[in-house]
């Protein structure tokens, strides 16, 4: 089940992770809207694709996805990702430091501002300033990359609600 | 002309917004940063919050498709349902740019404007009618607490008459404006123009 770099037709991540089967009333009620399952799962493949034209590593993108989805918290979404970032091999330093939100403690601090970055947009975008945005340059992110940074946790906090939902309607069953 | 409502720093008078970041000129874009330009909004070409995203052509392509067909796609949810919910999450994430945009298109489908006063005041308490409080709720609770949610919140929509397919619909547009409420917060601000 573990797939690297290598792009094999993968079925829809979310249908995968939730049990979402062919032939079952939900798969169906979800599939009849093609184009937004198609458009999420597209989304997906470019923000974790390892050769997204961008200098945020895939671990970078893996650390932001797996911290996102453990603040909501999302558990099917958040064991995903530290799947992904263990099939990279996984700092278990960043991972303590991570799990116990003391990201500020983070040695590296090109990813302890991303992290941060991750935190606010995902407890209280609200609060999200120019500063924030001037961290980000300081430790060396070029504009294209704030972009897709902040695009990256947007698609997860979209995300991590759908699959919240899709649940739910799995849960209640057929009506 | 709508009625103006303004309420605890909430609009639906037009908004300009302005970017924080530098954006995409335009003379000097490439092809596919102008295609995907004009395949996400009809105003993108002018649009600062457009020409940040257009940054990154491929990703803007999927969002947008993801949006557009989310918030424009014929049959299940009413439009203006969705709109409404829209508005909802905009509200409680505080995202007033994005809230005044979608009160204006709630207005403009359903010809009436009584929920979103009612959403700018309280949203605990807004709606018209017992499915509308139902859709309200919902928003609130799919944007503040994604874990709490259950097979009770979805038994609670099918008791107001909503089917799998609407409600499927109202949690994308729910979802959706969690992404869109943090790019609009997060890379630059409203613009207030009226007098």
């Amino acid at each position: 089940m573990t797939s690297t770099a290598e792009h094999i037709a993968e079925p829809d991540l979310l249908d995968r992770l939730l049990d979402i089967h062919p032939g079952t009333h939900l798969h169906a009620v979800r599939h009849a809207r093609a184009k937004v399952a198609s458009a999420t799962q597209g989304s997906q493949d470019l923000f974790f694709d390892p050769a997204l034209e961008n200098n945020l590593s895939l671990s970078e993108r893996l650390w932001v996805a797996y911290f996102a989805a453990r603040l909501t918290p999302q558990a099917t979404l958040t064991a995903h990702y530290l799947e992904q970032l263990q099939v990279l091999g996984l700092d278990e330093t960043v991972h303590v430091a991570v799990d116990s939100g003391a990201v500020e403690t983070l040695k590296d601090a090109r990813l302890r501002v991303i992290l941060g970055f991750t935190r606010t947009l995902i407890e209280s975008p609200v609060h999200g300033d120019q500063v924030a945005l001037q961290a980000l340059q300081h430790e060396g992110l070029s504009t294209a990359e704030i972009v897709v940074l902040a695009q990256l946790i947007a698609f997860l906090s979209y995300q991590v609600r759908l699959a919240a939902g899709l649940g739910a309607l799995q849960s209640a069953g057929a009506a | 002309m709508s009625e103006l409502i303004r309420s605890n720093g909430f609009t639906n008078e037009v908004l300009g917004w302005k970017a924080w970041l530098p954006t995409v000129d335009l003379n000097s874009a490439t092809g596919e940063q102008v295609a995907v330009l004009q395949e996400s909004h009809p105003q993108a070409m002018t649009s600062d919050y457009y020409l940040t995203l257009a940054h990154h052509p491929d990703i803007l392509r999927q969002r947008s498709q993801a949006f557009n067909a989310i918030m424009y796609a014929p049959g299940g949810l009413s439009r203006a349902e969705r709109e409404l919910a829209s508005t909802v999450v905009s509200r409680i994430n505080r995202c007033v740019y994005c809230a005044s945009v979608h009160a204006q298109r709630f207005e403009q489908l359903a010809k009436r404007n009584d929920v979103i006063s009612e959403v700018f005041a309280d949203p605990a308490t807004a709606g018209t009618t017992d499915r509308e409080r139902a859709i309200v709720q919902f928003a609130i609770d799919l944007t503040l607490e994604p874990a709490s949610l259950s097979a009770g919140h979805i038994q609670t929509l099918r008791e107001q008459g909503l089917d799998d397919a609407q409600v499927l619909d109202l949690i994308h547009a729910i979802a959706i404006f969690a992404w869109a409420n943090r790019l609009m917060l997060n890379l630059g601000e409203p613009v207030f123009t009226a007098p």
